[in-house]
């Protein structure tokens, strides 16, 4: 075991950081839905014509081939020097790419991850319905095969960035009749096609960054089927997996941004004069140094056996309710300030009231929870 | 960076949870055979970074999480530490004295058999003498009562100061004995960790295994949680030390920090999942929460090193 990076590392992210330090926009990412998306795409093409798209992705495609260990020193670099959120680009980055890198055809690989790497394509994850959050398998949004069509019906809902995407990661029923986790299947749909209707949800923060989707006949090629019809469950695992897993990566290693951050407020502002306040920040800041030991740990379980281990369930759920702390933290810290907050305000009190995301989205902190126990105590199923 | 261990790591790591499943089970920690502290020197692990080994910290914060998870004696910490900082010095067993400053007396843990005692003072350790019995001017000889403590493995005794040999100008030493203090206490917390779930998927009430309930499942997924947390530190903190880092101190502070909590919470978790025979002399479900009490008291982390 060593935490040494070896000299081609050592130069790596002495790349990163030159090209970052003159490269990462002064301003703040726009606050206007519209204006923002024109900035995560330029921001993205920009990351993409320099070489930073898609570090470790496979080269045929617009990836620079490089090692996990690579693409793990360039977010720790991104966050370093205050790079902006992905934004927009999250779906088609973390999970979309890499669902279609581990699933796609070559047709359907070549085509759509180098748009994703340019900032192109904005993609959406179609997973959740009303009727089907945390029970996944009980999606009842379906497709009929008419000739080499799929012709679908029903909604989604929670779709992040539904309202400005190109693409989305759909998840439907398939095969007539079919229960739970069989005869769905993981579909490539174009959300500019016809009969696709998208309606905003406001958050409690303000902002509207999810939505509603609505289906009414619409025609969806069979050919954008992606690891086989009747599939879908066993594709969206994989999705899941990389949502939950190396996703999440850019998030873990900001923490240890945010909690410096914190202790210099604290002693700016005189509160870290309390005993407690003292001890919560300590306590904080040994959990953030756990969380890059255990992003490490996993890391290099993939190098050497090339696959995750089981673990990565409890990184997820050990950073969100850290982030979560972390945004209390900061709240706590502000005193009375928060009676300022102002729906919509991209502020301290923001990231507070969209944290609470961290422990509902990508599967809540009960069904990690499950998964914990299941998968890595062999306790018995409950569902 | 690679912080999953190597094989020859892995060997280690197997060939000493093997050795104490057969012959120093967690079980038998309330009264430990005479002749255990023979076999476990007989094992090398008294002197794993010690001249000689020379193995790395790494290494020996794998084996003694191992070593944690069964309970094993709390004198084979100061032991292993005395043989790398007091080469010359330290022969045979020695006792770990808790923190404490002059004149009051030395709070000394696991006496028995050993021939010196070590304790932690920020920036450097101690080595006093200890002696077992002693004969003062009159000829009368005196034998040093020892006291039970919390923990049903571990012995005290009173002492006090005599003169010592200490470290001077080097942070490593005291760190050596925070970081396998902490390694204890991952051992500690994994042990509360598999004893729940062990009893989880036995015992059976409403016709089923009880950690089929969720309420259950998910005390013992947080455990889990915690002792991954306390250990992937561990292993990032021995790997600091090893390489000198600047950091080194603050990273085995945090690694202390998070396995003491993780091995207190899982022995409190650990009860409450076994029910009523969790309460029982008789079952063993209190041995890593007594152990987890002691632990707390090894080279605490300071809130200071970890706001630095
Ligand atoms: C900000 C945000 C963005 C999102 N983005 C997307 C997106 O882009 N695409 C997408 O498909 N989805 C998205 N989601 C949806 C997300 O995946 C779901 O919200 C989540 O899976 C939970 O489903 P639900 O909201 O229906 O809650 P429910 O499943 O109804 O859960 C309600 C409560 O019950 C608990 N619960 C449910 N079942 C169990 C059980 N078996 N045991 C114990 N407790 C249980 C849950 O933990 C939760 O506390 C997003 C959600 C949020 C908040």
């Amino acid at each position: 075991m060593d935490i040494g990076f070896s000299p081609e590392e050592m130069h790596f992210r002495e790349e990163c950081r030159d090209w970052l330090h003159a490269n990462v926009p002064a301003g703040k990412r726009p606050l206007d839905a519209a204006d923002a998306i024109t900035f995560d795409k330029a921001w993205q093409r920009r990351l993409f014509d320099a070489g930073w798209a898609g570090i470790n992705w496979p080269t045929d495609y617009g990836g620079r081939g490089l090692s996990i260990v690579q693409q793990v020193i360039w977010l720790e670099e991104y966050a370093a020097a205050h790079a902006p959120w992905i934004g927009a680009n999250f779906v088609g980055i973390n999970h979309g790419g890499p669902t279609l890198i581990l699933n796609a055809s070559e047709e359907q690989k070549a085509y759509h991850l180098p748009r994703i790497l340019k900032g192109e394509a904005i993609w959406c994850q179609g997973f959740s319905e009303p009727g089907a959050g945390s029970d996944l398998a009980g999606i009842k949004t379906r497709g009929r095969i008419e000739g080499d069509e799929l012709v679908i019906n029903g909604s989604k809902i929670w779709t992040s960035f539904a309202h400005v995407a190109d693409w989305q990661e759909l998840v439907l029923r398939t095969e007539e009749g079919s229960l739970r986790h069989k005869g769905l299947s993981w579909v490539i749909c174009d959300m500019h096609a016809p009969g696709i209707t998208v309606r905003p949800i406001r958050k409690m923060s303000g902002q509207t960054e999810f939505a509603e989707v609505f289906y009414d006949d619409v025609r969806i090629p069979l050919a954008n089927v992606v690891g086989g019809l009747g599939n879908g469950w066993k594709v969206a695992m994989s999705t899941l997996s990389f949502e939950r897993g190396t996703g999440f990566i850019a998030d873990q290693v900001k923490q240890s941004q945010e909690i410096e951050e914190l202790i210099a407020a604290a002693r700016a502002n005189g509160m870290i004069k309390d005993d407690r306040i003292a001890d919560q920040l300590a306590q904080l800041r040994a959990e953030v140094a756990a969380v890059r030991a255990m992003t490490y740990r996993n890391i290099s379980e993939v190098v050497r056996t090339g696959q995750p281990g089981p673990e990565a369930s409890v990184i997820r759920l050990f950073t969100s309710e850290l982030g979560q702390r972390l945004e209390r933290m900061a709240v706590l810290l502000m005193g009375d300030a928060i009676i300022d907050f102002a729906y919509g305000d991209d502020n301290v009190v923001g990231d507070y009231l969209r944290g609470f995301a961290a422990t509902i989205a990508g599967g809540t902190a009960q069904i990690q929870r499950d998964i914990i126990g299941e998968r890595l105590l062999g306790l018995p199923k409950s569902r | 960076m690679d912080l999953t261990p190597n094989d020859e790591q892995i060997a280690f790591q197997t060939a000493t949870a093997d050795w104490c499943r057969d012959n120093m089970a967690l079980e038998g920690a309330r009264a430990r055979p005479e002749g255990l502290w023979a076999e476990i020197e007989a094992m090398g692990w008294t002197g794993m970074t010690a001249p000689g080994m020379d193995l790395d910290h790494a290494t020996e914060a794998l084996v003694f999480a191992e070593l944690g998870r069964f309970l094993a004696p709390i004198g084979l910490i100061a032991t292993a530490v005395a043989s790398r900082w007091f080469p010359d010095v330290a022969e045979g067993k020695v006792a770990l004295a808790l923190t404490v400053s002059e004149p009051e007396d030395l709070r000394v843990l696991d006496p028995a058999g050993s021939c010196a005692v070590l304790m932690s003072e920020p920036g450097g350790l101690r080595l006093f003498d200890l002696p077992d019995s002693f004969t003062d001017q009159s000829g009368m000889v005196h034998a040093t009562p020892h006291a039970p403590t919390i923990d049903l493995s571990t012995l005290q005794s009173r002492h006090e100061w005599t003169s010592s040999l200490w470290t001077e100008d080097d942070p490593a030493p005291p760190l050596h004995l925070q970081l396998l203090s902490a390694a204890y206490a991952v051992g500690c917390a994994d042990a509360a960790r598999d004893m729940a779930a062990d009893y989880a998927r036995l015992r059976e009430q409403f016709d089923r295994p009880i950690g089929w309930f969720q309420a259950l499942k998910h005390i013992c997924s947080d455990m889990a949680v915690r002792a991954a947390a306390a250990r992937s530190q561990l292993y990032y903190a021995a790997c600091a030390l090893d390489e000198n880092a600047a950091d080194a101190a603050f990273h085995v502070a945090a690694a202390k920090r998070l396995a003491d909590q993780a091995a207190l919470d899982n022995g409190r978790a650990n009860i409450q999942v076994h029910g009523g025979i969790g309460m029982t002399d008789e079952a063993a479900a209190h041995l890593p929460l007594k152990r987890a009490h002691l632990l707390q008291f090894i080279a605490p982390a300071a809130r200071e090193t970890l706001l630095a």
